[in-house]
């Protein structure tokens, strides 16, 4: 299980989670006297996919990723988001989200909770997605010779 | 020759555009959404970003709706769109072992460790046109284990182990970057794979089916093939630790090759094949044509220079079809200097009537620009 207060395990939770619950959970944090400052608009920018081949076990390039990223200071703590796909409401959101659990501010269990039961269904969805693919494996019947 | 600018027709391109637009709506049929387009059409939506050399579902998804399903326009606009934007970094390099995979199989081994895993697909079955589409989930009844995940061990791994892979001489942490500087030739490894993994579907299979149809050498046995997704991760820019950022679907496959004419050390050679998407066709041709390039013979797919200079898909779908564009000067000059040679020869050139095109050099209505195209 993720440690939300742990800003690597939250960049993560932040990054799978769907966009309409950090927009809303971003939305809330807004609340008209909490100090905001966009440090980064949000910016759809590049990421070049490595990967190591398994042969020479060195890397090549597979090609570019599409990520939106954004960067606020809130409640005089800094957040930070990369979100896959063109997302600004998303990333920006991710990134109050992030400040604002970095600040403690009040809403940091709420927040920490919805970020858990969002990662849960992704580890449901997965779980599920394993196990559909694990019954079409095969189970080879071995011809036996009739004399 | 050189490039001689006219103007004409703007309200007409405009209206043949406009023409084009009218393709998507037309019809009483409801317009398919840019949603159904990704859902119900994944592997288009992966063969795009493959070519177009950017991961990105819903924009691929809605470049196919824009180029109304030509593969190649929308792989175009999607580079297109990707040369606008500026590279945040580069990731952490993904180990394929990470793969959370939901089909491997593997030709060489059949008691492959973790299972021969089918996966989705109608490989084993009769291709036949289907006049009864069932809408209803045929897997909703399923009784489904309850397993936790688990990631299947690469199948090269299990040769290394026995001492048929040759150890990696030292592990580099640096790829050549063919978007950044031009390949050139003799082209390094990570080059080649990076503009395979890009290449065009149709020219791929093309190419390696040309090394087993006898212009080649390599046949190769397939190790495995594995569809799933890759994580993608960077190093957070304020702990510095890798983090998963998202995941991307890719086709995986290595090609054992028992025969490399030009070595003597009897263990096996290999080729490598990773593409973007579920492509099962592209990834196992890209195996193909690493493993030919690294032989470096004389057909042509063991040159790198043609495999590579042909197989983009952007570079040749843009080369062809630029052939359709004015080329009235380059034309004219042929025209001159076969009738030119003609009487130089004695041969009597055809009198050309009054107004023939080929002769009238006046410039049409000022409009659009108009570049001749050689």
């Amino acid at each position: 299980m993720a440690e939300l207060h742990d800003r690597s395990d939250r960049f993560e939770l932040i990054a799978a989670c769907g966009s309409d619950t950090l927009v809303r959970l971003a939305d809330d944090l807004l609340d008209g006297e909490t100090p905001v400052r966009i440090l980064q608009e949000p910016k759809s920018q590049l990421l070049m996919q490595q990967v190591r081949e398994p042969v020479e076990r060195r890397p090549f390039n597979l090609g570019e990723v599409l990520v939106t990223t954004a960067e606020v200071e809130y409640a005089e703590a800094r957040g930070f988001a990369m979100v896959p796909g063109k997302a600004e409401p998303k990333a920006v959101s991710g990134a109050i989200v992030d400040a604002a659990v970095a600040a403690n501010h009040d809403e940091t269990s709420r927040i920490c909770e919805t970020l858990a039961d969002a990662a849960a269904d992704r580890e449901e969805r997965r779980r599920r997605q394993w196990n559909e693919s694990r019954a079409t494996t095969v189970a080879f019947e071995t011809m036996e010779d009739d004399e | 020759m050189g490039y001689v600018a006219v103007k004409a027709g703007k309200d007409v391109i405009r209206k043949s555009e406009q023409l084009f637009e009218k393709g998507r709506i037309e019809g009483e049929e409801p317009n398919v959404t840019v949603e159904q387009v990704e859902s119900q059409f994944g592997r288009l939506v992966g063969q795009v970003m493959s070519e177009g050399g950017l991961y990105a579902p819903k924009l691929a998804a809605r470049a196919i709706k824009q180029a109304q399903g030509d593969a190649a326009e929308a792989s175009f606009l999607l580079r297109a769109y990707r040369s606008t934007l500026e590279r945040f970094d580069e990731t952490v390099p993904a180990d394929p072992d990470r793969m959370f995979a939901t089909r491997r199989v593997s030709p060489a081994y059949k008691d492959v460790p973790g299972g021969q895993i089918l996966g989705a697909t109608k490989d084993y079955t009769q291709r036949l046109l289907d006049f009864d589409f069932d809408d209803t989930d045929p897997t909703e009844e399923w009784e489904l284990a309850d397993e936790k995940p688990e990631s299947l061990r690469n199948v090269m791994e299990l040769l290394r182990e026995e001492g048929l892979v040759a150890d990696p001489d030292a592990e580099t942490d640096e790829a050549f970057d063919t978007t950044r500087d031009p390949v050139m030739f003799p082209a390094s490894r990570d080059a080649v794979l990076q503009e395979l993994a890009r290449g065009e579907t149709g020219a791929m299979t093309a190419l390696a089916y040309s090394a087993l149809r006898g212009y080649g050498q390599v046949h190769p046995t397939l190790g495995e093939v594995r569809v799933g997704e890759l994580p993608v991760e960077i190093e957070h820019p304020y702990t510095g630790d890798a983090v998963e950022v998202t995941s991307v679907e890719v086709t995986e496959s290595e090609s054992v090759v028992p025969v490399f004419a030009k070595r003597d050390d009897p263990q096996f050679a290999f080729g490598y094949g990773l593409v973007f998407g579920r492509n099962e066709r592209k990834a196992i041709s890209m195996t193909i044509l690493d493993a030919s390039i690294q032989l470096d013979g004389d057909e042509p797919a063991e040159d790198a220079e043609f495999v590579l200079d042909t197989v983009d898909g952007i570079d040749s779908f843009g080369f062809i079809e630029h052939l359709k564009l004015p080329h009235y000067v380059t034309f004219q000059s042929i025209l001159d200097r076969v009738r030119t040679i003609r009487e130089r020869r004695g041969l009597t050139n055809v009198e050309r009537p009054e107004g023939d095109a080929s002769t009238d050099r006046s410039t049409p209505e000022p409009d659009a620009t108009v570049t001749d195209n050689d």
